[in-house]
């Protein structure tokens, strides 16, 4: 029998891999399909935005007094900043060795302003190096570069965008020749066309003549998916001026490195073991304890046995609750006790992209202070089930832009919990 | 319990958010301007299919079936049975290549062979016949065919040997599949004689093929005959309560779920069937107990590919789990995504090169392997999966039951015989 058994394969639960396997716990990670890392820009987050305040978060740290005043049960009051601090450094330390370094203002502790896919700054406290270079506290004015007939990329709307800042920005586009000859292709396939070195030098010596001395260059998030690191060094050392990614759209390349390092790391390094299509169907309990979880699988469900359970299946996108059309939200597997509106006139609030958020989608479900989820009456539900991410309730990470900080911290506290508990 | 959740493939497009991890994941899509994607296929086009109506594309025929995308969906959308069933509404409108027919066939194109099947090795690799198969039919020259047995059929070994073959109140039925029984014997003996040292008596019932090569050429009634065949033969022993077990993960599979989703057959005969196969090394990691551990230290590194096809399973990895306990041997698994050949799919003429491309990760994992850890074969749980990698690496591949049959000391894996063919143990 396994010591741990993690459901969701997201940065939640690739992350909680690691650190239980770092502490020599025997872990396995099961999951639906690739995780919410596959979408998101691969940056970490810890906190951009507070409820109804539409100017960004400059200091996370010192904005979390702050947040807590309107969100008192926020996942981060679970957690000390200190043990946050350490996540984020042990963070950086584990994707350094992956060859995936990330940066930030970490002395000073001061988000990043990275331009997002339309040139609006995106609040980010870590950001992959190959982001970075495009923060908008640095005041080199930007080439933004684009490819023609590439989908959900326009250099002309972000170098707009940008000038409206007050930056100095202009837009320049290539032929995506350059990369392929296929007639229609995603980011991932530029990525991995990228991958060719030959194919990088012919995308220098297309950019060289474009670049004007002082200037940055910021191209689509496709520059390499396995040699990434050499193709950004390659781009860097022939143009002789700072390269920097921003996101696309899903799928997102950034995110994808991000998640293939960490699951390298956990499965090579630390004899973890992730499998995919995997859905957990039931469970099993005994007295306050679960034994085990099904999983749907061809012909019969198939058991898993592990002396404790972390749930990590993230909120209503990464497919942590379902909903009905009646308006019921419930928790997809346990069927925790939710934190959330069961009346669908009440999830929402009138305006699209109100301040304060949708109620919806701060939902999710509590846990005591050593990350067992627990009922209306505080009660813990189950001894050995433990909880983390963006499932649980009171933050609403896409708005708040805490999706990993949330991730980070709380698999850290919860795995520390459960390794003392032993 | 899962069995009994289904929902048609057809429904799940609903659940699809259009996130594209399956187009970006896809290895045809990956390799080819032919196949958009499976999301594009799928769920995309799904929305344009309608009862008697023409289908809106033909790309979905260049999907390979392979099911990266059903495994890495995060919202459980069955991409791939989508496909498959569009593929059977062309065929069913448009009609199919005489090719496609003698491809689904694999059955009677074994038992053709096997009446000569020196004659019929030559006749069917001869660099003559392969160019006119090419030509007429449109089989890739290149493409792995496998080799009949010079040696009998796996048939003709059983009943011969059945006679004095172990007999315990403990039995297990196997399930050979058409390889097994034309073109690799030895992985039959393997299992049986492992079957055995786990102290079962071994049944071997008449049995047909599973259907697969057919559903996968879009052939649904012919693959429906041959599964309600299989139904009777196998049927009373699963209501009977014995396990059916598979050397062909692939066969296993379509007995398991495939025929049964993509035909639609959910009588209890049918699940009575479905809950009783399973995979030989997922049926042995249920039974590890009875496991004996007079192992042999093989001092061995196995570069092992789990097939798409045994992933769609959603097991997990029971050969390693398995593999892992004999001493000496060191398993490095190679996380690709596919080797290519995907059953049929590789031998035809316009499919080889993508076939060639996708399997390209697997076979420098191979290749870098037999450089750094000087390996002289590797393994994997599915026929044309070996074939194909022993195509694309000049490596010699093999079967996990081969390797644990000789952890035993009861199967010679360089000559894939059995070290004692008599060996039988009564109790």
């Amino acid at each position: 029998m396994i010591d741990l058994l993690i459901i969701g394969a997201g940065l939640t639960g690739l992350w909680a891999g690691i650190l239980a396997g770092q502490k020599g716990l025997r872990t396995r990670i099961i999951a639906t399909g690739h995780g919410a890392l596959h979408w998101t820009p691969g940056t970490i987050e810890v906190l951009g935005y507070l409820p109804g305040d539409p100017q960004p978060v400059k200091r996370p740290f010192e904005a979390m007094e702050r947040l807590f005043t309107h969100r008192p049960h926020h996942p981060y009051r679970l957690v000390e900043p200190s043990a946050l601090r350490a996540g984020l450094t042990a963070f950086q330390q584990v994707v350094a060795r992956s060859e995936l370094p990330y940066q930030g203002a970490m002395r000073a502790e001061e988000n990043l302003f990275l331009p997002s896919p339309v040139g609006a700054p995106r609040p980010v406290l870590l950001a992959p190096q190959a982001q970075a270079a495009g923060d908008m506290r640095r005041s080199e004015p930007y080439l933004i570069v684009g490819f023609h007939s590439m989908r959900d990329f326009y250099p002309t709307v972000i170098a707009e965008n940008l000038s409206k800042l007050g930056h100095h920005a202009r837009a320049a586009w290539l032929s995506p020749d350059i990369l392929t000859d296929r007639s229609d292709v995603n980011v991932v396939q530029l990525a991995q066309a990228l991958d060719d070195r030959v194919v990088a030098q012919r995308l220098a010596a297309a950019l060289k003549p474009l670049l004007r001395p002082g200037e940055r260059v910021g191209l689509p998030a496709v520059l390499g998916l396995e040699r990434h690191p050499e193709v950004f060094q390659l781009l860097e050392a022939e143009l002789g001026a700072p390269i920097f990614e921003i996101p696309t759209l899903p799928p997102s390349v950034p995110g994808m490195r991000l998640a293939q390092a960490l699951r390298r790391h956990f499965e090579h390094d630390l004899q973890g073991q992730v499998d995919l299509g995997m859905t957990v169907s039931g469970f099993q309990t005994h007295n306050d304890m679960v034994t085990w979880v099904w999983s749907q699988a061809s012909a019969r469900a198939v058991k898993h046995r592990a002396s404790a359970f972390l749930l990590a299946t993230g909120g209503i996108l990464g497919g942590g609750f379902h909903s009905d059309h009646s308006g019921r939200v419930w928790e997809s597997i346990f069927d925790l006790p939710l934190a959330i509106p069961q009346n669908r006139s009440q999830w929402f609030r009138p305006t699209f992209l109100a301040p304060e958020g949708h109620p919806v989608f701060r939902g999710g479900i509590r846990v005591d202070a050593g990350f067992h989820p627990i009922d209306d009456e505080g009660r813990v539900l189950y001894r050995n089930l433990y909880a983390a991410g963006n499932l649980l309730t009171d933050s609403d990470g896409i708005a708040e832009r805490s999706l990993e900080g949330i991730a980070i911290a709380t698999a850290k506290a919860s795995i520390d919990h459960l390794f003392s508990s032993r | 319990m899962s069995t009994f959740d289904w929902i048609p493939p057809e429904f799940t497009l609903d659940q699809c958010i259009k996130c594209n991890i399956c187009v970006a994941h896809c290895p045809v899509a990956q390799v080819t301007d032919r196949f958009p994607g499976p999301k594009y296929a799928g769920p995309q086009a799904q929305r344009f299919r309608m009862p008697h109506q023409p289908s809106p594309d033909r790309s979905v025929d260049y999907c390979s079936g392979c099911r990266v995308c059903n495994e890495i969906c995060p919202n459980d959308v069955s991409i791939m049975e989508m496909n498959a069933k569009a593929r059977a509404a062309l065929v069913a409108e448009q009609g199919m290549p005489l090719r496609n027919r003698l491809l689904g066939r694999n059955e009677l194109m074994g038992k053709i062979g096997s009446y000569a099947p020196r004659l019929a090795n030559f006749a069917l690799h001869h660099p003559v016949s392969r160019l006119a198969a090419s030509a007429i039919f449109g089989i890739a020259r290149e493409a792995p065919l496998p080799t009949w047995s010079t040696t009998g059929t796996f048939l003709d070994w059983w009943e011969q040997h059945y006679p004095h073959r172990k007999r315990s109140h403990k039995k297990v039925v196997y399930f050979h599949g058409c390889a097994t029984m034309y073109y690799e014997p030895f992985i039959g003996m393997a299992a049986v004689a492992v079957l055995e040292h786990m102290g079962y008596e071994v049944i071997v019932p008449p049995q047909r093929c599973c259907g697969l090569p057919m559903l996968s050429n879009g052939e649904f009634r012919a693959a429906e005959k041959l599964y309600d065949q299989n139904l009777e033969k196998l049927g009373p022993y699963a209501q009977d309560g014995y396990d059916i077990v598979g050397t062909s993960t692939s066969c296993t599979l379509t007995l398991k779920e495939e025929a049964p989703h993509l035909l639609d057959r959910h009588e209890v005969i049918s699940r009575t069937l479905t809950g009783a196969v399973w995979d030989i090394f997922e049926w042995i990691r249920e039974h590890e107990e009875e496991l004996p551990q007079d192992f042999i230290d093989l001092s061995l590194t196995i570069p092992y590919h789990q097939p798409c096809q045994y992933r769609a399973h959603r097991v997990g990895r029971p050969s390693v789990d398995i593999l892992r306990r004999i001493p000496g041997v060191t398993i490095h698994e190679s996380g690709a995504r596919c080797c290519g050949i995907a059953g049929t799919y590789g031998y035809k003429k316009e499919k080889y090169d993508i076939a060639m491309k996708v399997g390209e990760e697997l076979f420098t994992f191979i290749l870098e392997e037999e450089t750094h850890h000087h390996t002289e074969f590797n393994a994997c749980d599915s026929e044309t999966c070996r074939w194909q990698i022993e195509h694309g690496t000049g490596q010699a591949s093999r079967h996990p039951i081969e390797v644990l049959a000789a952890a035993y000391g009861l199967y010679d894996l360089e000559h894939r015989s059995l070290r004692n063919p008599k060996h039988a143990i009564t109790s």
